[in-house]
């Protein structure tokens, strides 16, 4: 129990020690943001003690440091600042003016702010309310780190006001004497400034007047002359909101004028004051002009509404206002990147974009020197992305808080490939192209494609579908067995071990398991991917083609047993036919009062006939349930029947019984324990009808017969041995006939099929190993067939022809020679490994057999016929490819076109979305020998050796 | 003669036994206790022992104990004697528990404190013989509290230690936010200082408002405040203060001067870990960190580092089990909150909830639970809140010199199944099971004599108050079924106001 609670304790609370250590954060990209700096190409950030001690290329890292390395696609920028948030207070001081007011006692500093954190802001603005003159003053906090004091960056960052509409409706203040008495009435209430812009302007020079001579004040409170005093002391900023442009022209002349620091919030109406703003050199807060996450809102139609200028930011930034930019008033800040991108709008540079929510907002916020930028001596807040920092397809992957891990965004299943060339396996190639891969499965493939929060991003060169081995025999374990026709290879798989992973490393995602030999009545292969981690997904098809063997030794014999399974597919194929269109003409009768005995017919036949040996002893055992059932009035006698007290002969000596019977149909079979009757177990067989059991047996006394009568429940009887004859009234212990019964399994209890009216069609039974060949005929399944000799070849495709079929020819040593007379009859020729054919008759010219099989129109696909060894398959194809091959065609051969020839192309050998995510990152192109296969993907998740 | 002689020592006999009479006389606090195990909390557990109470005080206790043979004795010998538990703060047992005025430290609950209130009955059938009562947290500065015991008919009766403390809170009080709260909070001080300055100025200026003022609102000097003195304490002073007389600080102000100065003890209610650090801000500011404890709500523990470095110590909100959800993986946390502040080692004491069923012997039992041991658990319902009311040496345990208060448990205090059998409170009975009119009419189901009758019907033609409602509560909550007894949670009136 304690150790778990001290456990929950540990987990709960943040780390005591705080970054202590030496930590090198590294990525891709690393934005330090000062002066625009960017670096490129891997980068390190080096903390100690949760302060950067320095960013670059080539930091020397100490042995001691802790690295931690995002990859060369993560970007680092530093940790974001919210120069607004809606974590300020809502309730406003009853004063016009309460400086006092401190928006830290309002924020929680140990609080949690994850949401927050996973837009990659780590620092923010609170302020202490809103809706007044001068409502307070701001604070500036962290979002993360050690929970308490140290969270604050700043506890009085500026004085927050407003002379907007939004702050002149203070209500009337009014403070009653104390005590009030009959002389001393308890006053009226007071109205407060402002109600204008003028008002504002005379409260703010009254209070300016205050401040320079600080005592209590009636209308103003009684501290707010010393508290404005001393902030104003301390140099801090003024931060008013103002709208319109008269509301922004008479602070920038009150501040000028007073020589007090000016920050403007809002300026919604201040684009065309940008010269004069940026003239003053007053920095400005700019909402966005957007309320995202909501209903869009209906701005108004006539002339004069004043719709939000979304390209403010941009407008004031290019006149050189010091532009930073705010989520919409009280809006959660974890979108601020978003905002920041839509900053953008009217031409802001990404550069300038990304400084207005880092070191831009840091400066106006006055907390510079903390954070903002990733430079040697400040905090280590950093932000790690998976893409560029604005873009809106890259996502937050980290955060960090003064050296340390704030908040990690969830392991994410989605991975988003972009690559420069994305072979999509059927010859295109989308240049550039990426391709979102999400629960073992392409979701997307485009140029653009969507990038889920939290997604795994990868950057390279190319991309194409995993390849396919379409005859080999990985997984076979060296077995030489040929399996029967119905064999189910998909029984014996097992998830990938470390030579599938190899192979799928080599590129080879899926292999058509073929085992070494072929049997008369066709021979299954399955389709499956070795290096799967998810044993249901490893399973491509199974079967996925029948291998069948066309030649002979004796040449008169070739092919006979081919065309005897066809026609037997054929005729089984036609019973499947008829029943379809019988059932289909059918029309059910109406609906019959129910006949018992009918039910038993009908519902064998729709039995599978996969477990034709068990159909017929099943059978009869229904049968034998029926009749029971109709005997069922009188009770049954199967079962243990027990007389305690059976009377022997006259003397009624006492003695036990007990018989245990099966009753099959009418016919009793069991045993009988009775002392005085037999010193052994005597087996006992005979009849029952209706009521009356007689039964004989032989025992150490000589013959046995029993003749009794069920009655009441009970069995009435007597037992008679020679003379001894002995009366017993036994009585039903268990209705089970437990000795004789056979450790049978227990069939399931088949859920009571709805009865098949009289006259419908029989449904014929499937027959295990004529299901493919069927699927075959349907053009549903390939047929691979092994035959070399020219004339066999012509005979093979004339015999498949004649059963409509378009075989896979494999071997097919001569296919080449009768390339014009096969073209367009089959599916595709597997060749032997032996890509250049050269003899003496030809002298130095070679032929490419695949090349030109190909060139011919007929698909070719590459095997192994080989275990481990399909990792060489690749080479294979490039070696083809070196010897006059189109690369293209030799990709999609690999791919797509294995993947159409053996019927697998709606899981696997193309990159489109619903396909499997077996993916290749490739650094070239695709079979050029100089290419090497980085990285791999089978159902959406990466290879990994180890 | 020998009639004589008889009747002389009659006399003596008569005598002697008159002035023997004399101590065993009901209600005087004198009293033996006898228990087959007496758990002293301070010392070792005696068995058999025998615990003698004289003038409300425990003269002796041991095994062994000479007593006079005229006493009156009490034996529970299959029963445990136990010194009884400390509430370290409620708001029960008053009319109601907090006053709409955010600053008023001249408020006192002496003043609202109700002794016939079922709260008390219900804390002496609890075990419960020592209470601090004080205003709820809805407050910014609240008024001043009581200790008192669960047993008398009048406030003066019933008082053990009267102006125990004030109550602050750091939460918001309704329609407040943190921020105006913490604003009000340090306002309030503030206004204090500016007040006294004022004050000296008046005298150096040789203006007199003040005095007139005092006379005006009826005060009077006494013998101490008639007389000014310079302001103690060690966070901020003002000058010249001992030309003011004390009796001429307007009553409203000067419980805080008293606060400031360190003269008393202050509650501070904090509910989530930043208001702790508020609180600890705020008396630092004004110098009476040492005077505070914190009464926390179960997320506090969050702040546990730097209650513990302050030294200051907390009384526990009833929930010993803090549960929130992680934000990012959305699990469910649980944390044990005193087993944290034991880590850290801060001083903690535990609390009721407002539903009976879930007393002071049933949090510690809790704690015992989670893997306490047992002796800090009774520590942190007996001698350590009675150290935070400043009563360590008199509350909380059986040792000579000590309160006579002794609880007598039907066995161990922290069982489920033990009942509180009978309750002594300096040397008088407080409660007996025998004679509790409650317990009889739930077990045996009797109408005792003037006691509301029990239908709801009549209850509502009774135009009842909130309290008998309660007792409607409490007869459920007394249910014989101790198991089922502790599934119970009802939400208090009280505890919403708190």
């Amino acid at each position: 129990m304690l150790s778990t609670l001290l456990l929950t304790v540990a987990a709960a609370a943040p780390p005591p020690v705080h970054g202590r250590d030496l930590v090198a954060v590294q990525a891709g990209t690393i934005h330090v943001v000062e002066e625009g700096r960017v670096i490129e190409g891997g980068g390190t950030v080096l903390i100690r003690d949760g302060k950067i001690v320095g960013v670059g290329q080539d930091v020397d890292i100490p042995d001691d440091a802790r690295v931690v390395d995002y990859g060369p696609t993560a970007v680092i920028i530093p940790g974001l600042v919210a120069a607004d948030s809606g974590f300020g207070g809502r309730s406003p001081s009853g004063r016009t003016a309460d400086p006092g007011l401190a928006a830290i006692d309002q924020v929680d500093t140990y609080g949690t702010y994850a949401s927050t954190l996973a837009g990659g802001v780590t620092t923010a603005y609170v302020s202490p309310a809103r809706r007044r003159l001068i409502a307070g003053h701001g604070a500036v906090v962290k979002l993360g780190g050690t929970a308490g004091k140290g969270r604050v960056l700043d506890d009085a960052s500026a004085i927050h006001g407003s002379i907007s509409a939004d702050a002149r409706s203070t209500p009337g203040y009014w403070e009653p004497p104390v005590p009030a008495t009959v002389d001393v009435g308890l006053g009226v209430e007071r109205p407060q400034l402002p109600r204008t812009t003028m008002g504002a302007m005379i409260a703010l020079r009254e209070l300016l007047a205050l401040a320079a001579d600080p005592k209590a004040s009636e209308e103003y409170g009684p501290a707010t002359g010393a508290d404005l005093s001393a902030m104003i002391k301390a140099g801090k900023r003024w931060r008013m909101r103002a709208e319109t442009e008269n509301e922004i022209r008479a602070l920038l002349e009150f501040f000028d004028e007073n020589n007090l620091p000016l920050v403007l919030t809002g300026a919604g109406r201040g684009g065309k004051l940008a010269e004069a703003i940026a003239k003053s050199g007053t920095p400005v807060i700019v909402p966005a002009a957007v309320l995202p996450n909501a209903k869009p809102r209906d701005l108004g139609k006539s002339e004069e509404a004043v719709w939000p200028d979304q390209k403010l930011a941009s407008t004031l930034s290019a006149a050189g206002v010091k532009v930073v930019v705010v989520p919409p008033l009280d809006y959660p800040i974890s979108d601020l990147r978003f905002y920041a991108d839509l900053a953008r709008r009217g031409g802001m540079t990404p550069e300038t974009a990304l400084a207005a929510i880092t070191l831009d907002a840091a400066t106006v916020l006055g907390v510079e020197k903390r954070v903002g930028s990733l430079s040697a001596g400040k905090d280590a807040d950093l932000v790690v992305l998976n893409g560029s920092p604005l873009a809106p397809t890259s996502s937050v992957l980290a955060t960090w808080i003064d050296g340390d891990i704030a908040w990690k965004a969830h392991e994410s299943e989605s991975v988003v490939l972009e690559v420069d060339h994305l072979y999509v396996g059927n010859g295109e190639t989308l240049s550039p192209g990426q391709i979102l891969m999400e629960n073992g499965r392409i979701v997307e493939v485009g140029r653009r494609v969507a990038h889920p929060i939290g997604c795994t991003v990868v950057r390279g060169t190319g991309a194409m579908p995993g390849m396919i081995d379409t005859l080999g025999h990985l997984g076979l374990e060296g077995s030489s067995k040929v399996p029967a026709t119905r064999f189910k290879y998909s029984r014996m798989l097992e998830t990938g071990d470390f030579a599938d992973r190899r192979v799928a490393q080599a590129g080879v995602t899926t292999v058509l398991m073929t085992p070494r030999g072929i049997g008369g009545s066709g021979t299954p292969a399955l389709a499956y991917k070795p290096a799967s981690e998810d044993l249901e997904r490893m399973v491509v098809a199974d079967p996925a083609v029948m291998h069948m063997q066309w030649s002979n030794s004796n040449r008169l014999k070739s092919g006979l047993q081919v065309k005897s399974i066809l026609q037997k597919a054929t005729e089984y194929k036609k019973k499947w036919e008829d029943y379809e269109e019988a059932i289909a003409k059918w029309v059910p009768p109406p609906p019959e009062p129910p006949e018992e005995e009918k039910e038993d017919d009908d519902e064998e036949d729709e039995e599978e006939s996969e477990n034709g040996e068990d159909k017929d002893e099943e059978k009869s055992k229904k049968k034998k349930k029926k009749k029971k059932k109709d005997d069922d009035p009188p009770i049954p006698v199967t079962g243990v029947w027990l007389a305690e007290s059976a009377s022997v002969g006259e003397d009624g000596e006492c003695v036990r019984l007990r018989m245990q019977l099966l009753d099959t149909d009418g016919t009793l079979e069991g045993y009988l324990r009775c002392d005085a009757v037999s010193e052994t177990l005597v087996a006992v067989e005979g009849k029952r009808d209706e009521h009356s059991v007689d039964l004989t047996g032989f025992g150490s006394m000589g013959d046995v017969a029993v003749s009794a009568k069920t009655e009441k429940g009970k069995l009435l009887g007597q037992v008679v041995v020679g003379d001894v004859e002995v009366c017993f009234q036994a009585e039903q212990t268990s209705k089970e006939y437990v000795v004789a019964k056979r450790g049978e399994r227990r069939k399931e209890k088949r859920p009571e099929k709805a009865k098949a009216p009289k006259g419908k069609p029989k449904v014929p039974g499937i027959n295990a190993d004529l299901e493919p060949f069927r699927a075959a005929l349907q053009g549903e399944k390939a047929v691979v067939v092994r035959v070399e000799r020219q004339d066999e070849i012509l005979d093979c495709v004339d015999a498949f022809e004649s059963f409509g079929i378009q075989p896979i020819l494999f071997g097919a040593n001569d296919a080449w020679k009768v390339s014009d007379k096969i073209v367009g009859r089959v599916r595709g020729v597997l060749l032997n490994h032996r890509v250049i054919y050269s003899d003496s008759k030809m002298g130095t010219r070679k032929r490419n057999r695949y090349a030109e099989l190909a060139n011919a129109g007929i698909p070719v696909a590459f095997h192994s016929s080989a275990e481990e060894g399909a990792a060489e398959l690749p080479l294979v194809a490039a070696y083809a490819v070196s010897q006059g091959m189109s690369p293209a065609g030799a990709v999609h051969a690999l791919t797509q076109g294995a993947a159409e020839m053996m019927e697998i192309d709606g899981r696997v050998g193309s990159l489109k979305p619903g396909l499997d995510a077996d993916v290749l990152l490739l650094d070239g192109d695709p079979l050029d020998l100089g290419t090497s296969i980085l990285r791999v993907w089978v159902d959406g998740r990466e290879v990994r050796l180890h | 003669m020998k009639k004589q002689i008889l009747r002389a020592l009659t006399q003596t006999v008569a005598a002697i036994s008159m002035a023997s009479l004399a101590f065993a006389l009901p209600g005087d606090g004198n009293l033996v206790i006898k228990a087959g195990k007496v758990i002293t909390v301070s010392g070792e557990t005696i068995e058999n022992g025998t615990i003698v109470i004289e003038g409300g005080r425990i003269t002796a206790i041991g095994k062994d104990v000479e007593y006079p043979w005229t006493a009156s004795v009490k034996e529970f010998p299959n029963s445990v004697a136990f010194p009884g538990f400390v509430e370290a703060i409620t708001n029960r047992g008053m009319d109601r528990a907090n006053e709409n005025v955010e600053v008023a430290p001249f408020l006192n609950v002496r003043d609202s404190i109700d002794p016939v209130n079922f709260y008390y009955e219900d804390a002496l059938r609890a075990g419960i013989t020592t209470i601090n009562v004080q205003q709820g947290a809805d407050c910014v500065v609240g008024g001043m509290g009581y200790v008192v015991k669960p047993k008398g008919l009048t406030v003066e009766a019933m008082t053990v230690k009267p102006n125990s403390g004030v109550a602050m809170s750091a939460s918001p009080k309704r329609g407040k936010s943190r921020a105006t709260q913490t604003q009000a909070l340090r306002e309030a001080f503030g206004d204090l200082r500016q007040y006294l300055e004022g004050l000296v100025q008046e005298k150096k200026d040789g203006v007199d408002y003040a005095t007139r003022e005092a006379l005006y609102q009826g005060r009077e000097p006494d013998e101490e405040t008639a007389k000014g003195r310079p302001m103690g304490g060690n966070a901020w002073k003002v000058d010249g203060l001992q030309m003011v007389p004390r009796w001429e600080i307007d009553e409203k102000k000067a419980p805080l001067l008293k606060i400031v100065e360190g003269k008393t003890a202050v509650y501070f209610h904090c509910s989530t870990p930043q208001d702790v650090r508020m609180a600890i801000d705020v008396a630092t500011a004004n110098g009476f960190l040492h005077r505070i404890v914190l009464v926390l709500g179960s997320s506090c523990w969050k702040a546990a580092d730097l209650i513990a470095e302050r030294g200051v110590p907390v009384i526990l909100s009833s929930a010993l089990t803090h549960i929130e959800r992680d934000p990012v993986t959305g699990e469910e946390i649980e944390t044990f909150v005193p087993g944290v502040f034991q880590d850290k080692g801060v001083r903690f004491a535990l609390r009721s909830t407002g539903a009976a069923s879930q007393s002071l012997w049933y949090q510690a039992a809790l704690c015992v639970g989670h893997g306490m041991s047992r002796k800090d658990a009774i520590a942190a319902v007996t001698t350590t809140p009675a150290e935070m009311l400043g009563l360590g040496k008199r509350i909380g345990h059986l040792s000579k010199g000590a309160d006579g208060n002794v609880v007598i448990f039907s066995g161990d205090p922290l069982s489920v199944t033990s009942l509180t059998e009978y309750v002594v409170i300096e040397g008088n009975e407080a409660y007996d099971r025998a004679t509790d009119t409650r317990v009889r009419h739930l077990e045996t189901g009797e109408q005792p004599e003037n006691t509301a009758p029990a239908s709801a019907s009549d209850l509502e033609a009774h135009d009842c108050g909130d309290d008998e409602i309660e007792e409607e509560k409490k007869k459920v909550d007394e249910g014989e079924n101790e198991e089922e007894k502790k599934g119970d949670d009802h939400d208090h009136d009280d505890e919403k106001e708190n």
